[in-house]
């Protein structure tokens, strides 16, 4: 195990593409961090630099506090006692899945027989304890990435690396693995950066989520920070969905629109309200009511009237979207389907300032 | 990431900066197969272009001068062999593409009997030199004593005298290279027809469109850059032939541009300038078509053509299906059975005409090729030049394609150019450049057996490289980044994951080198000297010399190591082998 740190980290393709910009990220001992973005927004780059395989051409990283990377210095991966979970699975084809386990194994100071005992026990924890002598060209997909995680997990690395692991697995085995990779990290609580796009993912298996986008870091939270307290426009959009409303502070806890639409607003942004230049509001957090209901209380609330532009009853919930005289983009709502207003039936819509989060512009 | 690293203070383990010091090592092959490359290609093309514009003065300096040009291309005499070539490339191209896409589309798209039959024969006929198969047609369609031809006089009763065919004639060489290239244009338009998948075909023919108006409108536009890059390929091949017409055409009187070139060549008079500024037609020819076909292929509209196969319904041909497998049989009797059925024969024979009578076998035809000290000296020769040719493309091609396929150098692209250029320049003029390049100082290899080790090398290496950069697509590059990161330096990487996952492309690669250069003749032609001959030019030789049955016995031991090649792929490397293979 292991702490890594990334201090100003930066890694430049070709003249001028900032693929990973100066970023900072420290992750402690047993920790499991998803670095999550669209792509092309670095969370793979980063991870190959903390692997070894790129050079940073700025900044440094550091493991257990010594610096395995800076700009043209760089102990090679092979030196780094780490592991590495690829997208590919890159399970060797000409090795049987007990070849494939036992490999790393002859680069560690690990007699025969110990080293025989691990692969098996290994084995066993992936659920491929009998499987051993085949090849990995006679195992389907998910077995083949249970060999990945068994041959990753069996040199009992001190940080492991997983490039979107899942991805090239169908939905219902990506399901299942990610509880897979959870439950293993929960049994080894092996230092680990997670790199996916897929946000369902990064929420069940990490302790921490790292938002990216364009190189750099946009926020660093659990799940539910992440998603309830976004620091930035683009956190809240990649995150869930979300109705972002362009505007500016106007006095102590209030964030007025072009149209001087005025918004109260909670305690739960973070930094408070002045210099945002967004808010976002999720659409299950609005609530939405007929015509001309009396809304007890609603003083201490955002009480809109509107018009229901688009209404869709889904089953489990009922999906509108509803013009507020002021507002230049219809608002997104997501509510119970109990009682379901149709396109054109007029609505009053109530919001707690709770659930207005002021965020930053990316740009800011 | 060629550059070393230095060693990093307060790092891990003091140990990696020896370890970062081994990265030199294969630092240095990265960069040492490039320039090798460099050397192979661009020498030769380099002293041919040159000689072309230089003549010599007696105290050997140069002097830039257009004379050999004037020369060359003033004197009418040698504006028939350009004519003649011309004739032969469009003729031959023309029906090879005719005969090799409809077979191709036989075998692709409809219920034809016996498919395998026809495309293992196609393939064999691919390995059969084609000088061989004109010596055999000799045999077969020979003015006077040809077994077609008495068989004609024999159903029709006519006189001696009557000769329905000469191969020895303009028609007869076409016939004869068509023979030849067409399987190049089957293996192409096969693997054209093959990437477009019924699913193509039935959208067509859901929307309403009948059988034919889908191949004419859907099936026919999809492999037409394939029928095209068949046409330029099958084109090129007959143009830069050497063998068929310095064996069929010079006897009915006619040069070609190689056989103009060899008589250049042979002059008593110096005349590699000459020669250089003649060649530069073939070559510029050679390097637009290269170029052409480049461009067709590479045209991204097609992208379906390299998608995956899907499923194929077979046409039905219904009573039709055994007659198309028949006519679809005849270039393959013409390509492989009768020409093999005569070297054979004359090689066990006394005399043409004799017949298959006790008195008329004879074992004296190989007791002659064992005995004669050229041809031993010479099989001697063609094996071990095959046997090092071919390790040398495939080891060089091989780090060639890593290089380029793992960007490890500066400007990988250029290494695959680099190493696929030598499509573009024709074997009889590689040799002339490599000619010009090695009888001057400081490079002497004329007259030793190195500078025909160059010639094979570079023009085998395309295909080497083709080979193994396919197969080293199926390489991730994550199985050797996988096997770094637990803990495997680069060199054990190579050992344990590269090597064993790369050995089928090198055999595959190491074999297609080995058998083409067995029987390689239109660069040895010019660059062999009395202790480097190699076996085609001992028969080229001997055919001067009429000794048709030395020449069949011959044939008949370089078909037979030709096969075990063939096997020993077949049993290392399993059945795709050959398919790598353009």
């Amino acid at each position: 195990m292991a702490t890594l740190e990334l201090k100003q980290l930066l890694k430049i393709f070709g003249t001028d593409v900032r693929a990973v910009d100066e970023i900072d990220l420290s992750i402690p001992h047993g920790e499991l961090i998803s670095l999550l973005g669209p792509s092309g927004c670095g969370k793979t780059t980063t991870l190959r630099l903390v692997a070894g395989f790129i050079d940073p051409d700025g900044g440094e990283i550091q493991m257990d506090g010594e610096v395995v990377s800076r700009g043209g210095e760089i102990v090679p991966p092979e030196r780094r006692n780490m592991s590495m979970i690829f997208q590919s699975y890159a399970v060797w084809p000409h090795k049987t899945v007990y070849q494939n386990v036992a490999y790393g194994l002859k680069f560690r100071d690990v007699t025969a027989q110990e080293g025989d005992q691990r692969v098996k026990k290994m084995l066993d924890i992936v659920r491929l304890g009998d499987l051993g002598e085949r090849y990995p060209g006679e195992l389907s997909g998910g077995q083949q990435q249970r060999v990945a995680l068994a041959r990753a997990l069996v040199v009992e690395p001190g940080v492991l690396l997983l490039d979107e692991p899942l991805s090239n697995l169908d939905a219902n085995l990506r399901e299942e693995m990610r509880f897979e990779i959870r439950r293993l990290h929960d049994e080894f609580h092996i230092t680990s950066i997670y790199v996916t796009h897929d946000q369902a993912e990064a929420m069940v298996t990490s302790d921490r989520i790292c938002l990216m986008n364009r190189g750099k870091i946009e926020q660093v939270g659990t799940a539910m920070e992440i998603y309830d307290r976004p620091e930035t426009r683009f956190v809240a959009e990649f995150v869930g969905v979300t109705n972002s409303i362009e505007g500016a502070a106007a006095g102590a806890g209030v964030f007025a629109t072009g149209e001087d639409v005025k918004f109260k607003i909670g305690e739960n942004g973070a930094g408070g309200v002045s210099g945002k230049h967004f808010v976002s509001i999720r659409p299950h957090r609005i609530g939405i009511h007929k015509e001309g209901t009396t809304i007890d209380g609603a003083e201490g609330l955002n009480v809109f009237d509107g018009e229901v532009l688009r209404g869709h009853f889904l089953g489990s919930s009922a999906d509108y979207l509803v013009k507020v005289s002021g507002l230049t983009e219809p608002l997104r709502v997501e509510a119970d389907p109990e009682m379901f207003y149709p396109t054109g039936t007029k609505v009053r819509l109530v919001i707690e300032p709770k659930s207005v989060i002021p965020v930053r512009s990316s740009d800011d | 990431m060629t550059q070393a690293a230095p060693p990093i203070e307060n790092v891990a383990a003091a140990s990696s900066a020896s370890l970062t010091r081994r990265l030199d090592y294969t630092a240095l092959v990265w960069i040492s197969v490039p320039v090798l490359l460099v050397f192979l290609v661009v020498l030769p093309v380099y002293f041919l272009l040159q000689e072309s514009f230089v003549k010599w003065n007696d105290d050997n300096t140069m002097l830039l001068s257009m004379g050999n040009y004037l020369e060359a291309f003033t004197d009418p005499i040698y504006y028939s062999p350009i004519v003649i070539t011309f004739v032969i490339a469009v003729a031959a191209g023309v029906f090879s593409l005719i005969i090799g896409a409809g077979m191709a589309w036989c075998v692709s798209r409809t219920d034809m009997p016996y498919k395998g039959i026809i495309r293992n024969s196609v393939l064999a006929a691919f390995v059969t030199p084609p000088f061989l198969g004109a010596i055999a047609w000799i045999f077969l369609a020979g003015p006077r004593a040809g077994w077609l031809n008495v068989l004609i006089r024999w159903i029709f009763g006519a006189s001696d005298n009557f000769t329905l065919f000469n191969i020895f004639s303009l028609p007869g060489v076409i016939f004869a290279i068509t023979l030849y290239t067409f399987p190049l244009a089957f293996i192409v338009v096969l693997a054209g027809l093959n990437n477009i998948s019924s699913d193509i075909e039935d959208a067509a023919n859901i929307a309403g469109g009948g059988t034919f108006s889908t191949m004419l409108n859907i099936t026919l536009p999809l492999v037409l850059p394939a029928l095209f890059a068949g046409l330029i390929l099958v084109a090129l091949e007959a143009m830069i032939l050497f063998g068929i017409p310095a064996i069929l055409a010079i006897p009915a009187g006619y040069h070609t541009m190689t056989t103009q070139l060899r008589q250049f060549m042979v002059s008593e008079d110096d005349m590699l300038g000459v020669a250089a500024a003649y060649a530069m037609p073939m070559l510029v020819a050679a390097v637009a078509l290269v170029w052409t076909r480049g461009k067709v292929l590479g045209r991204r509209g097609y992208a379906t053509l390299g998608g995956k196969g899907g499923q194929r319904r077979p046409q039905k041909l219904g009573s039709l299906r055994y007659p198309v497998f028949f006519l679809c049989f005849i270039p393959v009797i013409c390509t492989l059975f009768l020409p093999y059925v005569a070297l054979v024969f004359t090689s066990f024979t006394k005399t043409l005409g004799g017949g298959l009578t006790w008195e008329n076998l004879t074992l004296e035809h190989y007791v002659f090729m064992i005995q004669n000290d050229g041809v031993r000296v010479s099989v001697v020769n063609t094996i071990s030049l095959a046997f090092m040719a071919a390790t040398g493309a495939a080891l060089v091609a091989s780090i060639a394609a890593y290089i380029s396929q793992r960007r490890l150098v500066w400007g990988h692209t250029f290494v695959g150019f680099m190493a696929t250029a030598p499509i573009g320049i024709p074997g009889i003029v590689l040799a002339i450049g490599l000619f010009a390049a090695y009888t001057k100082q400081p490079f002497v290899l004329y007259g030793t057996i190195w500078i025909l080790f160059l010639a094979y090398l570079t023009k085998y290496l395309p295909l080497a490289f083709q080979t193994s950069n396919a197969a080293l697509t199926s390489i991730h590059p994550e199985l050797e980044e996988c096997s770094r990161i637990l803990g495997a330096n680069r060199l054990q990487v190579f050992k344990d994951v590269t090597i064993p996952l790369f050995k089928a492309g090198l055999i595959a690669s190491w074999i297609l080198v080995f058998m083409p250069s067995l029987r390689e003749l239109s660069a040895s032609i010019l660059l062999w000297t009395t202790d480097t001959k190699v076996i085609s030019v001992v028969i080229i030789d001997l055919y001067e010399e009429n000794l048709f049955g030395p020449i069949s016995a011959i044939a008949v031991t370089l078909l037979l190591i030709t096969l075990a090649a063939i096997a020993a792929g077949f049993s290392l490397v399993g059945r795709d082998f050959m398919k790598a293979k353009r």
